[in-house]
């Protein structure tokens, strides 16, 4: 079961990604926010305490998704997307022009590797296209990794102030 | 007429061809066409004359501190309610995923 989960800033994306999780399960959470300055650091530490006690062994991986091999087979968090998109279009290790190929075939990987993925993604796409520098081709990468996950996803779903909005599958699933 | 939106690179037009309409039947990116100043209604109008029309959806993020990009955002939203009373059929396209706001998709 993969489930995709969209939304905006503090849309509450991550509260009910983590809410799909059983403490008790092999729970892996892939953190991909890489600690530049204190306020990364800062985010990193409140994410931790909001999943403490859910049981989750977190593996950090800022790039290179599909050289990851689980450790057991489990349930996989992975948060989140834009930052991995970024990490592997800008960082010098990534995958630069390939980060769409790398990111899609890495999620492949995981999708064989876990009895259950969800990936949080971000909405950034609803402010127009009028930025400076490298910003729309960010978005452009982005969005075809969205629609690739989309694609392959069992629920797919867009968070609205804390609520789920159901583009594909449904709660039931 | 179908009225298509939704976010930027959600993959509109792509689901448009995939309803069997050729690019001569779409008019992609309807929401520049406010930057002509013409009045909205009759804008509405003609666009609605078109088999499929295409918005995204622009106005989220920050208010524009420019005052011609405030305008715009808000023409363009205004632009996308006249075109949805419009349209027949009103589908939003997110990820690539169609969801029906409005009508029936036509059986083509």
């Amino acid at each position: 079961m993969f489930t995709l989960i969209i939304g905006g800033s503090a849309s509450g994306k991550s509260v009910y990604a983590e809410s799909l999780f059983s403490p008790g399960q092999h729970n892996f959470y892939i953190a991909t926010m890489e600690p530049f300055d204190a306020e990364c650091r800062e985010r990193i530490t409140k994410h931790q305490a909001q999943r403490a006690g859910r049981g989750f062994e977190t593996i950090e991986r800022y790039r290179d998704l599909a050289g990851l091999d689980l450790p057991q087979r489990g349930d996989v968090l992975l948060e989140d997307m834009g930052n991995l998109t970024a990490n592997e279009l800008y960082s010098p290790q990534g995958a630069g022009d390939r980060a769409v190929q790398a990111i899609l075939a890495g999620v492949d990987s995981l999708l064989g590797q876990c009895q259950n993925l969800v990936v949080v993604s971000n909405e950034v796409f609803l402010g127009g296209k009028d930025y400076e520098g490298d910003t729309l081709r960010y978005l452009e990468v982005l969005a075809e990794i969205n629609r690739g996950l989309a694609a392959r996803a069992d629920c797919a779903v867009e968070m609205a102030a804390g609520l789920p909005i159901f583009h594909k599958g449904g709660p039931e699933l | 007429m179908i009225f298509i939106t939704g976010p930027l690179f959600a993959g509109k037009k792509e689901y448009a061809r995939s309803l069997g309409y050729e690019d001569a039947d779409i008019v992609s990116d309807a929401q520049e066409r406010v930057k002509a100043q013409e009045d909205l209604t009759a804008l509405a109008d003609r666009l609605a004359q078109k088999p499929v029309v295409i918005c995204t959806e622009v106005g989220g993020g920050i208010v524009p501190i420019d005052r011609e990009e405030r305008r715009f955002r808000e023409q363009a939203g205004r632009l996308s309610v006249l075109l949805a009373q419009r349209a027949q059929t009103v589908v939003r396209v997110w990820c690539g995923l169609p969801q029906v706001l409005k009508g029936e998709l036509p059986c083509r």
